[in-house]
């Protein structure tokens, strides 16, 4: 008997994971030096500014993200697909088991991945003289793997419930609530998404504020600072760990905040409107090829639309407000 | 073999969700890596990098919504809609971040006044920089670029999915992958940065509308030649 | 086929053999040695290769694994030689781009797989790839003209058929070892419905696009970065094995496969990993333990 109140109770557990996946997306990209920011420590020997940062650079965070999301995926539903039948009464003993065995191989493979980059890329700056430290090399492996454990489990967790919601809610093992999509395909799908969305937010964090931190505060990094990155720390010679232990204090939450919000305007949206079409009630007792075609089918999408639409004027009026007041706060640019 | 009304469907949404897709390159704004230092205005990343977290969001909706409904604009418009609140939100923490992390006003660098709220933009700029943050005129373009690349995925899927005949995980990924090759081609228009709608750089979008259109047409008979081989055994 | 293959079999230790005495060396770019063989050369044996290992599926996997990470480094080559004229955008939007055609050519191949198969030899599938040639030669036609986008990138046409070409092929022989056939409905029940097509994805994604992104610099050589590729298809066909054990869709008997394709991704990572690392270390300005930092004006 699928119960609506669980649906919508799986769907907030699905957007606190969120919160946390992203959060530690941003993390994990702190503590390796990815993406944009990561142009600012290539470029560093460049202009004669030896540093001791790690150059992690796998093409960019949504496809690294997808790496580490969709091999956990297969991973994961590989070992489903060869335990399941073992445990029919009691699949969650066969996800216990499989997520993490999918977790471990991703690490292994960010890892693998996270060497080969940092080691390519010194060794291409050569003439630069900038050298490899092998303190730096190892002792920033494990942290690197340690977050990416922690995004890639969190998407994992999500894929799982967003591929079994109907069954976790009651509705039987092939509930027509279930999402289409394999659990590796979601997986892939959240890790591009969750990429994307570091890539775009907590990266600021990083790149403006703590790498360029011995510069004015308030104002945009001029071009003739690029390369002028800081190095020397509060106590030493900065490293990763110093970065990211700044930025799990601001950017990292923001960061989770913005896929948390995602997550929750996506789904909760997709379900008020199968509630208020009386979709969820007409549901039992129809199977998957024929819920296509009963009526409130399309009534639930419209609903789910003008929700929509509701919301994209709401974000634009915010928008707006916050632009205007942070303009008003900080008033026009004054200094050289 | 007959020409069918669906082989012709194929074709011409393909080539439209296709079109959409290199509008939308257009239209998102990216401040590439500057961007992520607060010397260029826009989202702090590349063009592709942030298109496919749009549409990839877009094709989820899409695909909820596809299982319960086989109308064709309610799809599309659901995969827009899912597209276009995830890159507000974005663009909106990203502001967060620039205001209370760093201290820095959202400005344009291209334009001197905000053509839609009219604020003055030149005197709130760092010197030396090209603007930072997603102001008024950024954010709106950045809507419509999401509306526009989620409504064209979601097309692509809903023809490959109901016309094409492929089940759901084949028509997402041949979705995603007819969506890159266009998408890219218009991103290699722009040359890693635009600013939105206002951009000067945004009168070129003539030039890859035509290779657009050739290349989703090119894939679209792909698909086509693949069903007519695939209803044929 | 057999002289062919012996002979890449041959390249691989005369290969390694060269590589130890570059690296000893301190080397010098010199031209009279060619490891691998030039662009045009690798993109030849790399083609015949591949095609043969696509048109006979009822190879062993390992045979098909060999085929994949010529495929690779065919790919990555060709990313090499766009992206070191700045693409602007980044170098992973192309191989995006290769593993997105080859996405495409892979499900018109695999409709054309009925037509003209012999048993278990399907030459169909080769129509897929030469229309994504044309398609890639197109594109790159419109991206490098100056009518249209100008990229003004020397042999940018060449390099995105090469690229059309080559996403086709490593997409085949990847859904080739996982279902052991080329039949379009035993494809999408175990590679696009499970999922198990994202991995490909993004793996063929990296295969071709990471090596160069992870070598960038003015000092990168093209026998260094070229190492890359080999490793990455050779965690590939470790992650495949383990599915093919599990799945068991292997024409052979299902868990020798399975467990000789492990066993020769174990090998050829071990063996290509270690080698780049040691090569990276011994070719950079220094590698210390530690150290103060300096600045250079």
């Amino acid at each position: 008997m699928l119960q609506v109140v669980l649906l919508f109770a799986w769907t907030l557990v699905i957007v606190f994971l969120a919160f946390l996946a992203c959060n530690f997306e941003d993390q994990e990209s702190d503590i390796g030096s990815q993406s944009n920011p990561n142009s600012m420590v290539q470029l560093a020997p460049q202009v004669g500014q030896i540093h001791r940062f790690f150059n992690k650079a796998i093409s960019g965070e949504p496809i690294s993200n997808a790496l580490y999301c969709g091999t956990a995926g297969m991973v994961t539903w590989i070992t489903l697909s060869w335990l399941e039948p073992l445990v029919p009464d009691a699949k969650w003993k066969a996800a216990v088991v499989a997520i993490p065995m999918g977790l471990l191989a991703s690490s292994m493979i960010h890892t693998i991945f996270a060497t080969t980059a940092h080691c390519g890329r010194i060794a291409a700056q050569k003439r630069f003289q900038q050298p490899i430290y092998l303190d730096v090399f190892y002792g920033h492996l494990l942290p690197i793997a340690t977050h990416g454990f922690m995004t890639t489990f969190c998407i994992i967790c999500i894929a799982y419930f967003q591929s079994n919601i109907g069954y976790l809610a009651g509705g039987g093992v092939n509930s027509p609530m279930n999402h289409p999509f394999a659990l590796p395909l979601l997986a892939f799908i959240w890790g591009i998404t969750v990429g994307s969305i570091g890539s775009s937010t907590g990266d600021v964090h990083y790149g403006t504020e703590r790498e360029f931190q011995d510069r004015p505060f308030g104002e945009g990094k001029r071009v003739i600072y690029h390369g002028r990155i800081t190095r020397y720390a509060d106590c030493g010679i900065r490293t990763q760990k110093d970065i990211a232990g700044f930025c799990c204090k601001f950017g990292g939450p923001c960061t989770g905040l913005t896929f948390g919000f995602i997550i929750l305007l996506e789904d909760w949206r997709t379900l008020v409107g199968m509630k208020l079409a009386g979709f969820l009630t007409a549901l039992p007792g129809i199977t998957r090829a024929e819920q296509m075609y009963i009526p409130q089918g399309d009534m639930a999408a419209i609903w789910g639309i003008i929700l929509g639409l509701i919301i994209i004027a709401a974000w634009i009026v915010i928008n707006m407000i916050f632009v205007k007041w942070i303009r008003a706060k900080c008033g026009p640019f004054v200094g050289p | 073999m007959a020409i069918e009304p669906e082989l012709i469907y194929i074709v011409v949404y393909v080539t439209i969700g296709g079109v959409l897709g290199s509008l939308a390159a257009h239209l998102c704004p990216v401040g590439g890596a500057p961007a992520a230092m607060g010397t260029a205005t826009g989202i702090a990343t590349g063009t592709i990098q942030i298109l496919l977290g749009a549409v990839v969001t877009g094709l989820f909706t899409a695909a909820t919504v596809s299982t319960f409904t086989n109308n064709i604009v309610l799809v599309m418009i659901s995969g827009a809609v899912g597209a276009t609140i995830m890159m507000q939100v974005t663009m909106f923490f990203a502001n967060i971040l620039y205001g209370f992390g760093c201290g820095i006003t959202p400005t344009s660098g291209r334009v001197a006044v905000d053509p839609i709220t009219k604020a003055d933009q030149t005197s709130y700029k760092t010197p030396q920089t090209d603007g930072h943050g997603i102001p008024d005129v950024v954010f709106i373009s950045g809507t419509l670029g999401g509306f526009s690349g989620g409504a064209g995925g979601a097309l692509m899927y809903y023809t490959l999915l109901h016309y094409a005949h492929f089940t759901y995980g084949t028509a997402v990924i041949a979705a995603l992958g007819i969506f890159v090759a266009s998408a890219i081609i218009a991103s290699y228009n722009i040359r890693g940065t635009i600013e939105g709608f206002q951009d000067p750089k945004f009168k070129r979008v003539h030039l890859a509308l035509i290779p657009t259109v050739v290349i989703s047409i090119l894939c679209s008979l792909v698909v086509v030649i693949a069903t007519i081989a695939l209803r044929g055994a | 086929m057999a002289a062919e293959e012996k002979k890449a079999e041959e390249k691989k230790p005369e290969e390694k053999k060269v590589e130890e005495e570059v690296v000893e060396a301190k080397p010098k770019i010199t031209d009279h040695f060619k490891f691998p063989p030039d662009e045009t050369g690798l993109a030849i044996i790399a083609g015949v290769i591949c095609v043969l290992a696509t048109i006979f599926t009822a190879l062993p996997a390992v045979i098909k694994g060999l085929g994949l990470i010529l495929a690779t480094l065919w790919g990555a080559d060709c990313v090499r030689k766009t992206s070191k004229y700045g693409l602007g955008t980044g170098v992973p939007s192309i191989g995006v781009m290769a593993i997105g055609y080859g996405v495409i050519g892979a499900i018109l191949g695999l409709a054309f797989a009925r037509y003209g198969n012999v048993g278990q030899i399907f030459p169909g599938v080769l129509l897929g790839v030469v229309l994504m040639g044309l398609i890639g030669l197109v594109s790159g036609y419109f991206s490098n003209s100056v009518k249209w986008i100008a990229m003004k990138i020397p042999r940018l046409e060449r390099a995105m058929m090469e690229l059309g070409m080559a996403g086709t092929f490593a997409n085949l022989l990847m859904y080739s070892i996982v279902t052991g056939s080329l039949r379009f409905d035993a494809v999408v029940t175990w590679v696009m419905d499970t999922g198990v097509i994202a991995f490909m994805f993004i793996l063929g994604v990296l295969a071709m696009a990471h090596p160069y992104n992870a070598c960038l610099g003015p000092d990168e050589r093209r026998e260094r970065t070229l190492l890359v590729p080999v490793e990455i298809t050779g965690l590939i066909c470790i992650i495949l094995g383990f599915s093919m054990l599990v799945l068991g869709t292997s024409p052979f008997h299902a868990v020798w496969d399975g467990m000789s394709l492990i066993v020769f991704g174990l090998i050829v990572w071990v063996v290509f990993y270690t080698r780049y690392i040691k090569t990276c270390m011994k070719e950079c300005y220094a590698t210390v333990g530690t150290g103060l930092i300096k600045t250079i004006d």
